[in-house]
């Protein structure tokens, strides 16, 4: 099972401590989704020799119109191994999704987002993986969590309808706001989840890393097609 | 009152909690426990805290890191875990927090999941981004004190 968490300069912990809590709660590895115009971590090659985790170098798009949004993704999809795509905003959930050159789809319910059965189906039809985040649960409170939790009931409503793929991230930004897997799924069975979801939502980022990497390797040439040595 | 007779009293279970802060943190168990029983409250009403009946038994925190017990009520662990993880602070303070194991008595908790006094902090001066500054230090774990706050580091970071 994954993280996806936002390092030093996008927050008070750097990489490494944000690793090595990971690796005490049990995770198998970490994503760098820090927001693209916030920097990112310069060591996560050094981090990810020193450590027996895995550490995924991401990134999380932030842009106020899709214009922008296409660009920063033909910018970093090919030096980054993840790229997600800030949602919560109706334009911008609809370009994510629209977009196979996008990996997920963070938070689309936040702010004035909203979701709907159409985009669903996109997401589904280009792979895009919506997340469901359990930040505003754990750290919110009074009205505004449970506008969240509205708006999380509906995304999993929709996104079971369309069987559109998911990640799960409690999207940590610092070591002190992770939660152990075993806490994630027990929150989200009491909030409506399928423990089992969460756990498969947490393990998600994992199979994304790999995948991305193995199309990122110099043998690949499309899906089903690779180059042999011998 | 007379106490109940063996059949008819509560099965309990006991959480053993790692919790975790920034060194300049003052946590106490009245403050941990109100915190325990808002989070309780709040995510699962008055009807589920009232089951899962959670009270915190054994609390020590000491320059940014301690654990603690919660009793919970048999068959509410998840419930209560759910809860503990909705906890991110006390009077202010962030915490982090995390269930270390479950056991049916206390001392089996204690002697199973909470480790002995963790080796006391050490006072240092380290160069974190480019700027000699003062910190916390142990197990490898940092914490750097900067002008806007402190900064969680490991050893690999200075």
């Amino acid at each position: 099972m994954y993280e996806a968490v936002h390092a030093r300069p996008d927050g008070p912990s750097t990489l490494a401590r944000q690793v090595e809590t990971a690796a005490d709660y049990g995770f198998d590895g970490v994503v760098v989704r820090n927001h693209g115009n916030e920097g990112q971590p310069d060591n996560i090659a050094a981090v990810r020799e020193a450590v027996d985790v895995d550490v995924v170098d991401g990134v999380e798009i932030r842009a106020d119109d899709p214009a922008q949004a296409s660009g920063l993704v033909g910018n970093y999809r090919s030096k980054r191994t993840l790229v997600v795509v800030h949602g919560g905003d109706s334009a911008i959930n609809r370009f994510a999704v629209e977009n196979p050159a996008v990996d997920v789809l963070a938070h689309p319910m936040a702010g004035d987002g909203d979701f709907n059965h159409v985009l669903a189906t996109a997401a589904a039809d280009n792979d895009v993986r919506v997340e469901f985040t359990l930040r505003p649960v754990i750290q919110g409170e009074g009205g505004s969590r449970v506008r969240r939790l509205r708006g999380l009931r509906k995304l999993r409503e929709l996104v079971a309808d369309a069987d559109a793929p998911f990640v799960v991230s409690a999207d940590p930004r610092s070591h002190l706001e992770f939660r152990a897997p075993r806490e994630l799924a027990a929150l989200g069975e009491a909030i409506g989840f399928d423990p089992d979801d969460i756990r498969s939502g947490l393990a998600e980022w994992g199979r994304l890393a790999d995948r991305n990497r193995e199309r990122m390797g110099d043998s690949y040439v499309e899906p089903g097609v690779r180059l042999d040595d011998s | 009152m007379k106490h109940l007779p063996k059949h008819l009293q509560p099965r309990w279970r006991y959480l053993a909690v790692a919790i975790e802060t920034w060194p300049d943190a003052d946590l106490n168990r009245r403050s941990f426990q109100r915190e325990v029983w808002y989070a309780t409250q709040n995510l699962l009403g008055d009807t589920g805290s009232a089951d899962a009946d959670m009270t915190v038994l054994r609390f020590t925190h000491e320059d940014g890191v301690g654990h603690a017990i919660v009793r919970v009520r048999r068959g509410h662990t998840e419930a209560a875990r759910a809860a503990l993880a909705c906890l991110d602070s006390v009077d202010g303070a962030p915490v982090g927090l995390s269930v270390t194991g479950t056991s049916g008595t206390v001392r089996a908790c204690e002697e199973k999941y909470i480790r002995g006094p963790a080796k006391g902090p050490e006072q240092r001066q380290v160069v974190f981004e480019t700027r000699d500054r003062r910190a916390v230090a142990r197990d490898g774990r940092v914490d750097v004190a900067t002008d806007d706050g402190f900064v969680g580091a490991t050893d690999l970071d200075i």
